[in-house]
């Protein structure tokens, strides 16, 4: 009987210690890119209310480092429970086994095209959080001043004669081109490649469909806009576009629809898709960040039922309208009314995902990354013939993936 | 009564025992801060290791770097940026220190003012010549649009040889002030007799230059030489500011490239492979080094 009460006694003990051990996570989140969002906050605090004793360490830490911090964390044994993140970091997690599928409803409405930023052979990895797509930005007043009328091109010959005709005419440069050793040259690239019909890796098969005539037409084009760009784009990424922007140094660059805020506003400024290939129709890139659910941390499913919080249709709506995101959600489908991407220059940002592309997944990142900059700095510099770069490029992704 | 106390110490702990504790900090430093570190790099260049794990794959990556004319081709860059900046900054170190060795009014606030680029960190300081390098919003190109040297924005950093150039001239920027102080300290060493010496047998400031003041600070030349060479060769916070390595590779050395390979690309195993090649190809270029400034020495009678 004693023995009995003892067992009792143990069992019960183990039993409270277990609930005290569930009830006291610390989910240790972290949010790339510096600062935590108002509306990400909200869900958050919403969350630990919810949950007893369960606390969030949410640290904010600056897109620079902030990858390779959760990858190093994790690689070490010590993964945070849960992060924001690149989608493009989700196939090195998974390939080393450093994270656990997302559990997406399947009912979700996502945009075309956005689970394919998170999809890596049929499973999601990431709960995707903020989404973004490409337009070109046109100063009416640099374009009128050259004598043009300040009209959105359609095709890559009318934005070329576009920008021909500020050359000829002012001071100023027609296009401003991203080249520099850094991540948005190959996005920049991507948008043409893929308002030019070109795919860069097949999503079904996995297949490296780079080596094409698609992307020949567009690094020719590339190789053509150069004449017609700033000077040494090789030394400037997109975001220092938005300064000769702004300085009047450029009358064109593509950017994200932040960038409507960012520019100077006594810019007469004009947003169009980014103009169409002679393969294609106008598309972008469609880049996301995503949240994981790090594997290890002891508490995974709090961080998927925070993950799905988080990603959910009222804070997303909440975190894209205040953020001025490309809508991640099909909010209209969802019942929503009076969005804010109905009208303005949101159509030039929407009306393209479904043509749009994905940043390519591959495990080893930052070589896909310097094999388009090894390309686009190659026609940039005329170091090599079109036929001779895309070759190469083929190759070095073969060896990439 | 003093021997046998010392005879008691002696008994108490010998003396080679003395020695060896002595030394043990300092060689458990250095085992701790170099020779761990070095074993554990020479270990990983045989493996296959990244984020998931690692698997021995013996000396692929050392046959990989040797087929690679990539690889070559960084090994070439690497000592030509050496070659360069070093030379640079000998020459220019070594006339700035006998500009301020001379007797003008003011030295003191020269010496001062030769410091900066040396005081102030490194990074600063790029990211300052990274603004100078601008070709749109950067005064050298604003300087040389105005004077018609070219009749456009100039982006320093956007060629290839252009880049390096700039890179080059950033990074003698930065070492010259420590050449110049050291270079300065040893000619304020250098006795007074033998210029007045020389002077009274009506030698020429140049003669005595040549024949008093470089025989007397060689040693310092040698080793300041050979310690430039060593910071030069692993210089990497003023190419990475500045171009990354870019473009296409053209500001790319050995150190660069090993850390893109093994942190930015998490290739732990190549990036160790570059690693141990860096500390060879420094090795052998220190001894051959030694071995042909020792003659140098030698001829300027310097022991």
């Amino acid at each position: 009987m004693k023995t009995m009460h003892i067992t009792l006694g143990a069992a019960l003990l183990s039993c409270s210690a277990l609930t005290a051990q569930a009830a006291d996570a610390n989910l240790h989140f972290i949010m790339c890119g510096g600062e935590v969002r108002e509306a990400d906050q909200a869900v958050v605090d919403q969350f630990i209310a919810d949950h007893e004793g369960v606390t969030v360490n949410l640290e904010a830490v600056p897109w620079g480092t902030c990858q390779d911090k959760s990858l190093t964390l994790a690689a070490a044994g010590d993964p945070p429970s849960i992060a924001y993140m690149g989608s493009r970091t989700l196939r090195q997690l998974a390939n080393n086994d450093l994270i656990v599928p997302a559990n997406i409803d399947p009912e979700t409405p996502f945009q075309d095209g956005v689970l394919n930023t998170v999809t890596i052979e049929g499973t999601a990895w990431g709960y995707p959080h903020a989404f973004s797509t490409k337009a070109l930005y046109l100063n009416c007043d640099l374009i009128e001043a050259s004598g043009q009328e300040c009209a959105a091109p359609a095709t890559w010959d009318d934005m070329y004669a576009l920008a021909k005709g500020v050359v000829d005419n002012t001071d100023a440069a027609g296009v401003g081109l991203a080249g520099k050793d850094f991540d948005n040259t190959m996005h920049q690239f991507l948008n043409y490649l893929y308002s030019n019909g070109g795919v860069v890796i097949d999503s079904a098969t996995g297949e490296n469909m780079l080596d094409s005539q698609q992307t020949r037409e567009t690094l020719e084009f590339y190789g053509k806009l150069v004449d017609v760009a700033q000077d040494g784009p090789t030394a400037w990424e997109r975001d220092q576009l938005k300064d000769l922007f702004n300085d009047g140094q450029i009358a064109m660059y593509v950017s994200g629809p932040w960038g409507y805020g960012q520019h100077n506003e006594d810019i007469n400024q004009l947003v169009a898709p980014v103009p169409a290939g002679p393969s294609g129709e106008s598309g972008t890139i469609l880049i996301t960040d995503s949240i994981v659910v790090f594997k290890g941390s002891g508490h995974e499913d709090l961080a998927h039922e925070l993950a799905q919080r988080i990603t959910s249709g009222d804070s997303q709506y909440d975190l894209d309208s205040s953020w001025g995101l490309t809508p991640i959600l099909d909010y209209a489908a969802m019942g929503k009314t009076d969005l804010y991407y109905a009208d303005g220059i949101w159509p030039n940002f929407t009306a393209t995902i479904s043509t749009g592309g994905p940043e390519p997944l591959v495990e080893d990142f930052k070589s896909l990354q310097s094999v388009f900059t090894n390309m686009v700095q190659g026609i940039i510099l005329k170091d090599d013939t079109v036929d001779n770069l895309v070759t190469i490029a083929g190759e070095e992704l073969d060896e990439a993936l | 009564m003093v021997r046998s106390a010392e005879k008691k110490r002696r008994a108490v702990v010998s003396e080679s025992v003395f020695a060896w504790l002595l030394v043990a900090p300092a060689m458990l430093f250095i085992a701790v801060i170099v020779a761990w570190p070095l074993a554990e790099t020479i270990r990983l260049s045989f493996m296959e290791a990244g984020l998931g794990g690692e698997t021995y794959v013996g000396l692929e990556h050392y046959q990989d770097l040797a087929e690679s004319k990539k690889f070559h081709r960084t090994i070439v860059r690497t000592f030509y940026w050496m070659f360069l900046s070093v030379s640079l900054k000998l020459v220019l170190g070594l006339i700035g220190a006998v500009l301020l060795n001379a007797a003008v009014p003011g030295r003191a606030l020269f010496r001062v003012l030769v410091m900066p680029p040396w005081v102030i960190p490194i990074a600063i300081g790029c990211i300052g010549w990274l603004w100078l390098y601008n070709g749109y919003f950067g005064i050298l190109s604003g300087v040389a649009q105005k004077i018609g040297l070219t009749d456009g924005p100039f982006e320093f950093l956007a060629y290839k040889s252009s880049a390096f150039y700039s890179a080059v001239v950033t990074d003698v920027w930065v070492g010259v002030p420590m050449v110049t102080l050291f270079f300065l300290a040893a000619m304020q060493g250098v006795s007074r007799d033998l210029y007045e010496a020389a002077w009274v047998d009506g030698a020429g400031r140049w003669y005595r230059f040549r024949r008093i003041t470089i025989p007397q600070i060689m040693p310092v030349i040698v080793s300041m030489s050979l310690l430039s060479a060593i910071f030069t060769f692993n210089s990497f916070e003023i190419i990475w500011i500045l171009t990354e390595g870019g473009p296409r590779g053209a500001t790319t050395t050995l150190i660069v490239d090993t850390y893109k390979t093994a942190i930015g690309n998490y290739k732990f195993g190549e990036g160790s492979a570059r690693a141990v090649i860096i500390v060879m190809l420094l090795g052998a270029f220190s001894l051959a080094y030694l071995f042909f400034l020792n003659k140098v020495n030698k001829k300027y009678g310097v022991k």
